[in-house]
C-alpha cells in the first residue's frame, strides 16, 4: 500500500496508541467482566398455585415467592468468616460425645483459611474461652488446647453463647460472616434456659448479623430451645444421634457459611386492589393491609428459600388478567456490603372453564406448599403431645399425611407420596410408643429444616 | 537423777509446750476468722462494685436511649423507631401511644406480629390508659447519672481494679447505645419521660417512654441482650472458693462466675440489690460453706493446725527421747556402780583367802603336810576364781569393743566334757552337788573356741555352785538333734523367776532377790557366755527345769563331717 510518508507515520502512531490503550484497558475490562460474572446474585420469582383462576367467585390463592442465590464456584472470593465454636463440656458430655465434638471442632478449624477469624468457647456452669478471637493460623496449639478439654459440671448455655458472641464482636466491624456454632447435649440449667429467652437472644444477635447454628447431640437436649435459638438468629439446627455424625455436620455447616450470597434479605409482597394477604405460612412476618413483609436474613448459594402467603382474591370476571402480587427482595451483597434488590410479579387470568383452571395447576407451588403445611402440622403435633394429647397429635399428623397423599395421587407426584408415607410412619410410631424424646427431636428438626430450607445438601 | 526429777523435767517441757500450742491454736483461729471476715468484706466490696457498675451501665444505656428518643424528629417518629427495632439488639419493641386513641404503633389486631401481640398484652394496663405514665425511677430530663462522670473522671489509685472492672462492664453495655451521643449542653428542652420496670409472670421487662405533646412513645429494652452483655463482661472472682452470681427476682441464678457448684437451695452470703434499675435482681456472693464444697478460706486453719501439731509432736518426741536417754543413762550408771562394787567384792574375797593361807604358809608354822597341801589347794582354787573373774571382765571389755578373737577348732565334746568337769570337781563337791553326766556313746564334735567354751561352762557351773547348792545335783546332758547339738546343765535350785528369764542375759543384770544379794557377782557371766556362744554360731538359752530348778542349754551348730 502506498500511503504518503506522513500518513504512514500517523497510521503507525494511531495503531500503537490503540494497541497500548487496548493493552492497558483489556485487563480492566476482563476484570470487570469476571467481577460482574462472579458477584453473587439473588433471583426472585413469584408464582400462584394456579395460572388460571376460577372466575366470578372470591377465592383463596397461594402465592409462592422463591428466592434463589447463585454463588461463583471460585471460593477465593468468598468473604472471610468470623466463627465462634461454643462447646458444651458439662458432665453429660463425658466420653465419646465430647471426644467427637472436640475432633469435629478441630476439623472445622482446619477448613478455615488464614483470612478467617475464629474463637473457641467452652462452658459448663461457668464459661472459659479456650481460644480468643484470632486469625486461623497456627492451629496446632489451639487444637491441643481443645483436646485437653475435660467434661464436668452443669450447663450454662446462655453464658456460653453470650461469650461466643462477645468473641465474635471483637471483629464485628470487619467484613466477615459472623457465625456461632453451638454444640450441646443437655438441658440448660444455669442462667436463662427457656426457649423463649434463647429465642430473644437469637433475635438480638441477628440484629448484629450474628447467626447461631445449634447442634443437639443425643436425646437429652432441649430441642425447642436449640431450634428457637437457631431460628431467630437464622442459623441451622441439627439433631445428631450418633456423635460420629459431628464432623460431617460441622463441614456442612461451614460449607453453608462460606457460600452466603445475600444478607439481611427482606421480602415485601404487595398486592393490588382486590387481593388481600391472609397469612404467611411457616414463617414469622407481618401483614399490613395489602402488604406482607418477611425477613429472611441470609441466603446461601445454590439454595432456594420459599415464602408462602395465602391470599384472598375477590370475584373477577372471566377473561380478565391481572397482577396478583409483586415481590421485592432487598438484600445486602456480602462482598461489597451494598444493598441490592430484585423484583418479580405474578399475574393470573380468570376463567369460567374448570378444565382450564385444573390444567393450570403449578405443581412446584402445590408440592412445596403441601410440604410446608405438613411441617406446620408437625409443629402442631409436638405442642399437642406436650399437653399430653398424644391421640390428637397422631390425628393431626395422619390428617396431614392423608391430605398430602390425596394431592400426590391427584397430581401423580412421587415426592408428595413419599412424604405422606414418611409422616404416616411418624404418626404410627407416636401412636405406638408415644412422643419419645427422639421422635420429638426428629419432628422438630424436620419441620425446622423444611420451613427454613436450611438443611445442608 | 531420780525418777521424780525426770517427771519434773518432763512436765517442765510438756506444760509450756501445751500452753504455747493452745495459744497458737487460738491465734490461728483468730487469724482465720479475721481472714474470713476480710474475705467476706472484700467479696462484699466487689459485689457492691459489680452491682454499682451494672446499675451505672443500665442507667447510662437508659439515659442515652432516652436522649436519642427525645431527639427523634416528630415527622419521622415511627420510621425511626422501627429502624431502631430492626437494627438495635437492645431494643425489643417500640411503641407510639396517643391519649384517647391508644396505641398507634404497633397497631393492635391482625397485622401485629406475634411478638408485638405479646408486647401489647404485656403492657395492656398502660396502653389502655388504666395506669398513668409515671416514671418508676430515672427521670431522663437532662440528668446524666452522676456516677458515670465521676467514674470516668476520677482516678483514685486504690480503686483502679474496681474501676477497670466497672468500666469493662459499663463499656460492654454502653456500646448498645442508640445513635450519636449529644454534647452536654445541647440537651435543653425538658420533656417528660422515664423508665418503668414491669413485672409480668415473674419476669422483668423494662419500658422507656418519652412524652411529647400529648403523644407518648418509647421502647422496650431487650433484657436478654443486656444480660448477655453483662454475662460476657462479668468479672471472675480472684479466689476459687467464692462464687459471684447475678440472680433474678425468684433467686434463680442468671449468671455465675466462680468454679464451685452452688446447691440450688443455698442462700447467698452477701446480696446486693440492683434496684431501682433492675428491681429484685441482685448480685450475690456465695462463700465457702462448712461442708467443704465451697470452702477455701479454712485452708489457713488446717495448714496452721497441721504445722502446730508437727511442732508440738517434734518437741514432745525430742523431749521424750532425751528423757528416755537420761533414764537409760541413769540405769547404766547405777549398774556400773553396783558392778564396780561387785567386782571389788569378788576380787577381795579370793584375795583375802589367798593372803591368809599364803601368810600361814609363809610363817612356816604349819607343819602338817596334809594341811599344807589343803591350804595350797585353796590358794590355787581362789586364784582360779580370780583368773576367771579377771577373764570375765577382760572378755566383757573385748566383747564390748568388738575385739574378741576366737581360736576355732574341732572339739569332741564327749572327750572334752569329762576333762573340763574334772578340773572343777572340787568346788562342785564342796558345794555338795552330785555331778551326773549323760553322754552319748559316740563322739560329738563341734567347732568352738576352747577358752571360750571353758569360760561359758565355768560361768554356768559357778552359778550352780553359788545359787543351787541346796538342790544337791548338777546334771550335764549332751544330746544330738537333727540340726543342732544341745548341752544341758541342769540343777535343782530355785530357778529363775519368770520376770527375769529374758533379762538374766543382759549385761550387769542380776536377779535382785534375797538369794543373790547375799552372793557376790558381777552380773556379767551369763551375758558374756551368750554373746560368745552366739559369736560361735550357737546360743545360750534358759529353760525352767521340770519339777524345779534351772536348765541352761548350750546350743552348738551341728558339725558337718
Amino acid at each position: 500500500m502506498n500511503y504518503p510518508k506522513s500518513t504512514q507515520g500517523r497510521l503507525r502512531t494511531t495503531t500503537l496508541t490503540v494497541l497500548i490503550t487496548a493493552l492497558l484497558v483489556w485487563p480492566v475490562l476482563i476484570g470487570a467482566d469476571v467481577g460482574a460474572q462472579r458477584d453473587p446474585k439473588v433471583t426472585c420469582k413469584v408464582e400462584t398455585d394456579r395460572g388460571v383462576l376460577p372466575a366470578n367467585a372470591p377465592q383463596k390463592v397461594v402465592v409462592k415467592v422463591t428466592l434463589g442465590g447463585a454463588f461463583p464456584e471460585d471460593k477465593s472470593r468468598r468473604p472471610p468468616v468470623n466463627l465462634a465454636i461454643v462447646l458444651d463440656r458439662s458432665g453429660s458430655m463425658t466420653g465419646e460425645k465430647l471426644h467427637n465434638a472436640k475432633e469435629a471442632a478441630i476439623e472445622a478449624l482446619k477448613r478455615l483459611s488464614p483470612r478467617d477469624v475464629f474463637s473457641v468457647v467452652v462452658y459448663d456452669h461457668i464459661v472459659e474461652t479456650v481460644a480468643p478471637a484470632q486469625r486461623a493460623r497456627n492451629l496446632e496449639e489451639v487444637a491441643s488446647r481443645i483436646r485437653r478439654i475435660q467434661a464436668r459440671g452443669n450447663t450454662a448455655l446462655f453464658a456460653g453463647v453470650s461469650q461466643g458472641a462477645a468473641e465474635i464482636r471483637k471483629n464485628l466491624d470487619g467484613k466477615y460472616f459472623h457465625r456461632i456454632i453451638l454444640l450441646s447435649d443437655g438441658l440448660a440449667n444455669v442462667g436463662p434456659s427457656t426457649p423463649e429467652d434463647l429465642a430473644r437472644l437469637g433475635a438480638a444477635l441477628l440484629k448484629e448479623d450474628i447467626s447461631v447454628t445449634t447442634v443437639g447431640v443425643g436425646t437429652d437436649y432441649n430441642e425447642d430451645l436449640m431450634a428457637a435459638l437457631a431460628k431467630r438468629s437464622d442459623g441451622n439446627t441439627y439433631f445428631v444421634e450418633s456423635a460420629n455424625d459431628l464432623p460431617r455436620i460441622f463441614s456442612a455447616e461451614l460449607g453453608d457459611v462460606l457460600s452466603v450470597v445475600a444478607k439481611k434479605a427482606e421480602v415485601i409482597i404487595e398486592c393490588p386492589d382486590g387481593v388481600k394477604p391472609l397469612r404467611i405460612i411457616g414463617r414469622d412476618g407481618r401483614i399490613r393491609g395489602r402488604t406482607a413483609e418477611v425477613s429472611l436474613h441470609q441466603l446461601y448459594g445454590k439454595q432456594e428459600k420459599h415464602v408462602f402467603i395465602e391470599m384472598e382474591v375477590s370475584a373477577e370476571k372471566s377473561g380478565k388478567e391481572m397482577e396478583i402480587a409483586s415481590a421485592r427482595v432487598s438484600y445486602v451483597n456480602p462482598i461489597d456490603g451494598k444493598r441490592a434488590a430484585s423484583l418479580a410479579r405474578a399475574r393470573a387470568r380468570f376463567s369460567d372453564d374448570r378444565a382450564e383452571v385444573d390444567r393450570s395447576v403449578n405443581m412446584s407451588v402445590q408440592e412445596d406448599f403441601a410440604v410446608n403445611l405438613s411441617a406446620v402440622a408437625q409443629e402442631r403435633a409436638i405442642s399437642l403431645a406436650d399437653k399430653g394429647k398424644t391421640d390428637e397429635a397422631v390425628e393431626v399428623l395422619n390428617r396431614s399425611a392423608d391430605a398430602m397423599h390425596n394431592m400426590g395421587k391427584i397430581y401423580n407426584n412421587k415426592t408428595l407420596l413419599e412424604r405422606a408415607q414418611q409422616i404416616r410412619k411418624q404418626a404410627g410410631q407416636i401412636a405406638e410408643e408415644g412422643m419419645t424424646r427422639r421422635q420429638r427431636k426428629v419432628l422438630r428438626t424436620d419441620s425446622y429444616q423444611i420451613q427454613q430450607q436450611q438443611a445442608p445438601r | 537423777m531420780t525418777r521424780r526429777s525426770i517427771i519434773l523435767y518432763w512436765l517442765l517441757l510438756l506444760l509450756p509446750t501445751l500452753a504455747i500450742a493452745t495459744a497458737a491454736l487460738r491465734l490461728i483461729g483468730y487469724e482465720q476468722e479475721r481472714m474470713d471476715r476480710q474475705a467476706l468484706s472484700s467479696a462484699g466490696d466487689r459485689a457492691q462494685a459489680v452491682a454499682e457498675s451494672i446499675q451505672i451501665a443500665v442507667e447510662s444505656v437508659e439515659d442515652e436511649i432516652a436522649q436519642s428518643l427525645e431527639r427523634i424528629p416528630p415527622e419521622k417518629l415511627v420510621e425511626s423507631l422501627v429502624g431502631w427495632e430492626k437494627s438495635n439488639p437492645i431494643i425489643r419493641n417500640v411503641f407510639v401511644w396517643k391519649p384517647g386513641i391508644g396505641l398507634e404503633y404497633p397497631a393492635p389486631g391482625a397485622s401485629a406480629t406475634s411478638e408485638e401481640a405479646r408486647f401489647i398484652t404485656r403492657y395492656a394496663a398502660l396502653f389502655s390508659g388504666r395506669i398513668p405514665w409515671r416514671s418508676a425511677h430515672v427521670e431522663t430530663t437532662g440528668r446524666r447519672p452522676a456516677d458515670v462522670s465521676r467514674m470516668e473522671a476520677s482516678a483514685q489509685p486504690s480503686r483502679t481494679v474496681r474501676e477497670t472492672e466497672q468500666s469493662n462492664l459499663v463499656q460492654s453495655v454502653r456500646r448498645l447505645r442508640v445513635g450519636q451521643r449529644e454534647r452536654e449542653g445541647s440537651r435543653a428542652a425538658a420533656k417528660k419521660g422515664g423508665w418503668i420496670p414491669w413485672y409480668v409472670e415473674n419476669r422483668l421487662h423494662i419500658l422507656g417512654w418519652v412524652r411529647r405533646g400529648g403523644e407518648v412513645y418509647g421502647v422496650e429494652l431487650e433484657l436478654m441482650t443486656l444480660l448477655s452483655r453483662l454475662v460476657a463482661a462479668f468479672p471472675e472472682p480472684e479466689t476459687d472458693g467464692i462464687v459471684f452470681s447475678l440472680t433474678d427476682g425468684e433467686g434463680n441464678i442468671l449468671h455465675q462466675a466462680g468454679r464451685a457448684l452452688v446447691e440450688p437451695a443455698r442462700k447467698p452470703d452477701i446480696a446486693v440489690p440492683l434496684a431501682p434499675q433492675l428491681p429484685h435482681w441482685q448480685v450475690v456472693v456465695f462463700l465457702g460453706d462448712h461442708t467443704g464444697t465451697l470452702r477455701q478460706s479454712g485452708g489457713f486453719m488446717i495448714l496452721g493446725s497441721l504445722l502446730l501439731a508437727i511442732f508440738v509432736a517434734a518437741i514432745l518426741l525430742g523431749g521424750g527421747m532425751l528423757t528416755w536417754q537420761a533414764h537409760r543413762n541413769m540405769i547404766d550408771a547405777a549398774r556400773k556402780t553396783s558392778f564396780v562394787s561387785n567386782v571389788s567384792h569378788e576380787l577381795k574375797t579370793p584375795l583375802t583367802s589367798i593372803r591368809m593361807y599364803a601368810e600361814l604358809l609363809n610363817e612356816g608354822r604349819i607343819k602338817d603336810a596334809q594341811k599344807t597341801r589343803r591350804y595350797l589347794e585353796v590358794i590355787v582354787a581362789e586364784t582360779n576364781r580370780l583368773t576367771r573373774l579377771v577373764n570375765n571382765v577382760l572378755d566383757f571389755s573385748r566383747l564390748e569393743q568388738g575385739r574378741m578373737k576366737y581360736n576355732i577348732e574341732d572339739i569332741d565334746l564327749t572327750a572334752y566334757l569329762p576333762s573340763i568337769l574334772e578340773t572343777h570337781r572340787l568346788p562342785i563337791q564342796e558345794a555338795g552337788l552330785a555331778l551326773q553326766m549323760v553322754l552319748p556313746g559316740h563322739p560329738v564334735t563341734v567347732s568352738a573356741d576352747r577358752d571360750a567354751l571353758n569360760q561359758v561352762l565355768l560361768n554356768i557351773i559357778d552359778n550352780a555352785v553359788k545359787y543351787a547348792a541346796e538342790g544337791g545335783e548338777l546334771v550335764v546332758d549332751l544330746r544330738m538333734s537333727d540340726a543342732v547339738c544341745e548341752l544341758r546343765l541342769m540343777d535343782r535350785g530355785p530357778g529363775v523367776p519368770p520376770a527375769h528369764r529374758k533379762s538374766i542375759f543382759e549385761k550387769f543384770h542380776r536377779v535382785d532377790d534375797s538369794l543373790t544379794t547375799r552372793k557376790p557377782g558381777t552380773g556379767l557371766g551369763l551375758s558374756i557366755s551368750r554373746r560368745m556362744l552366739r559369736d560361735l554360731g550357737g546360743d545360750l538359752l534358759y529353760e525352767p527345769r521340770d519339777s524345779g530348778g534351772s536348765s541352761f542349754v548350750l546350743v552348738f551348730p551341728q558339725h558337718l563331717t
